[in-house]
């Protein structure tokens, strides 16, 4: 309770907080939407937002308002998706790399490091191409998690093989712990936050990616993410015939989105670093 | 020491190097050298030295905790578990990492990063104590902590603070009390009193006491400091690059030391009413990655000999239970 207080006092994690619930009730929202959201016509089309129709309706005949839960909730699984896999895999190869060393760590870390320098963007449109007919959000979030997490494994790698190097280390060896007891029981402690923080930046990239992909029609249109929203949106001329509530609606989500994550990946990792928070909120 | 007592740990010329090699070059330094080591039961065992004589890496291997770059070259560690031998370095991983803690455990020395500074007292107990007694619940576990360092008189509370909030000594005794709690039939103390001002010192050493009376076990004691072993070592070995050079019971090699280096380590103490200088050992310690040909003390030894940069003396025994590795005692000239 007094780490929230104490969060609480940082006016960008109390703005980030209050964005990601109003995002996470639109998306709950989707469960309750009238509309199906792969139906076309089931409204007038091009409405102007009013009292029955919120944010107005599109050129597809949708209503913009309960189509944008959706859209949000897809873009918070795709995200979820892609930041809990690649975490799980950061973590494994982080640990086991900088636990282990030697041979195994070479080639983890080899591995990683070629994730890192290959231009990872036309990789995915390569991908994305390939496995077009087949795309859904799952396919989706696992494949931006099979490249998600080449630099999360680094730094968990990098603070295993310090903690390998302490005094406890050799304690508990010489007490009979065993390897994996080791370091899920003694090494995880240190890890949880930097993992934490690592797994909203993921989220960020993972939005941000599907919006890219999205934008440039390497996924399924019909299910409705804030990417493909904007792309119906960008494609069906919305800028140019003026119908700026169908283009406004996933470009704001998107940032609100975006500024919530960063501001609330900031301010966490502010709070997390003893120096940083004794300045912030006084010991 | 009258009646003849039973070996617990024993080891058979003993040989663990660190082969390190790098760019083509290999280099090999010998940490323990050819240890022949007989500890018997229900005793305390000093083992003393300079520092970078080897004394931690002689620990290391005790445990068979032998990992790369240190190797094991040679030689066979026995433990005498339920009076059968039993030859360490062939079990396997599993089973080293039982016998660990509930046969054989570690005092370390204790330093600010001893236990997990992110995890309670408590924590660090429930983890060790955990990866040994099976089946039980956590309140169990913890119940068995709270008894041991009720026991040892420690107050109760150092269960629920962090590592940081202990003092040195109190961390040093949380130590002791971890290391105990399983009643291990051997404790190796590396340098447990090394960090602590004297009047801790003598509290720590009479918590060591006190364990090994109640459990009748064995406690090695690695220490650089003389004056510790002598408080509470039963017997004592001299080590120097690598190798025991001397092992005599306490008073023994305190009354009448025989090798050159061991005397100079005794000397150097200070006396009541004695006011000369001390004399230090001249020189220092020689580097285990190239260790001197013959008796590796040869070059800061004042007795020196043609025969001792030749080849190293085998053990010979002054007295019962007092041996010795040096030439002067082998050809029946004594300094001292």
């Amino acid at each position: 309770m007094r780490t929230l207080r104490d969060l609480f006092k940082d006016y960008r994690f109390t703005f980030s907080f209050i964005v990601l619930v109003i995002i996470v009730v639109m998306a709950l929202l989707s469960f309750f939407s009238p509309f199906d959201p792969t139906l076309w016509y089931v409204v007038p089309r091009d409405l102007r937002p009013s009292a029955e129709y919120i944010l107005g309706t599109d050129s597809n005949g949708q209503d913009i308002f309960w189509q944008a839960t959706f859209a949000v909730r897809n873009s918070l699984i795709i995200s979820l998706i892609s930041a809990l896999v690649s975490r799980i895999i950061a973590i494994l190869v982080g640990m086991v790399a900088g636990y282990k060393g030697g041979a195994i760590d070479r080639v983890l870390t080899f591995l990683g490091d070629s994730l890192l320098v290959i231009p990872l963007f036309l990789i995915f449109i390569m991908i994305a191409m390939m496995v077009r007919q087949h795309m859904n959000l799952a396919v989706l979030g696992l494949m931006l998690a099979a490249f998600g997490w080449a630099w999360d494994a680094r730094l968990i790698r990098s603070m295993v093989l310090s903690l390998r190097e302490r005094e406890f280390t050799k304690t508990a060896i010489l007490s009979g712990t065993g390897t994996i007891k080791l370091v899920l029981k003694e090494y995880m402690p240190f890890a949880t936050p930097l993992i934490f923080s690592t797994l909203i930046n993921n989220m960020s990239f993972a939005i941000g990616l599907e919006i890219t992909l999205a934008l440039l029609g390497l996924v399924n249109l019909n299910i409705p993410t804030l990417g493909t929203m904007l792309n119906w949106a960008y494609f069906s001329q919305s800028i140019l015939l003026g119908r700026w509530w169908w283009i406004l609606t996933p470009v704001i989500l998107s940032l609100f989105m975006f500024f919530a994550l960063y501001w609330l990946s900031v301010s966490i990792s502010e709070y997390l670093d003893p120096r940083t928070r004794i300045q912030r909120v006084g010991a | 020491m009258a009646e003849k007592k039973a070996v617990i740990l024993r080891t058979e010329n003993l040989q663990a190097f660190y082969v390190l090699e790098m760019q083509g070059t290999k280099k090999v330094v010998r940490a323990v050298n050819g240890v022949n080591l007989e500890i018997y039961e229900n005793e305390i065992y000093g083992i003393a030295g300079e520092s970078g004589c080897g004394k931690t890496t002689l620990l290391k291997t005790l445990f068979n905790e032998i990992t790369p770059p240190l190797r094991l070259i040679d030689g066979k560690i026995y433990y005498r578990i339920n009076s059968d031998e039993v030859d360490v370095t062939s079990l396997s991983a599993e089973e080293n990492r039982k016998l660990r803690m509930e046969y054989i455990s570690y005092i370390p020395q204790g330093s600010m990063s001893v236990f997990n500074p992110v995890l309670k007292i408590k924590g660090t107990f429930e983890d060790f104590i955990g990866s040994h007694v099976n089946g039980r619940s956590r309140e169990e576990i913890l119940k068995l902590a709270h008894k041991r360092i009720l026991d040892l008189g420690l107050p109760q509370n150092v269960l629920d603070v962090y590592p940081h909030q202990l003092s040195g000594g109190m961390r040093q005794r949380v130590t002791i009390a971890l290391a105990a709690s399983l009643n291990p039939r051997i404790m190796i103390g590396d340098e447990p009193t090394t960090a602590l001002d004297v009047v801790v010192q003598r509290g720590v050493i009479q918590m060591l006491k006190e364990i090994q009376q109640n459990l009748k076990n064995t406690i090695i004691l690695v220490t650089h400091d003389m004056g510790v072993h002598a408080n509470v070592a039963d017997r004592i070995g001299i080590m120097y690059a690598g190798k025991i050079v001397e092992e005599a019971p306490t008073e023994k090699i305190f009354a009448e030391p025989v090798h050159p280096y061991t005397q100079f380590l005794i000397n150097s103490l200070p006396k009541f009413g004695d006011k000369t200088m001390r004399d230090s050992v001249p020189g220092s310690p020689p580097s285990l990655a190239d260790v001197p040909t013959g008796c590796p003390f040869h070059p800061r030894c004042p007795h020196v000999k043609d025969i001792c940069r030749q080849k190293m003396p085998d053990f010979s025994q002054v007295d019962e239970n007092h041996k010795v590795a040096c030439w002067l005692v082998e050809e029946g000239e004594r300094h001292g």
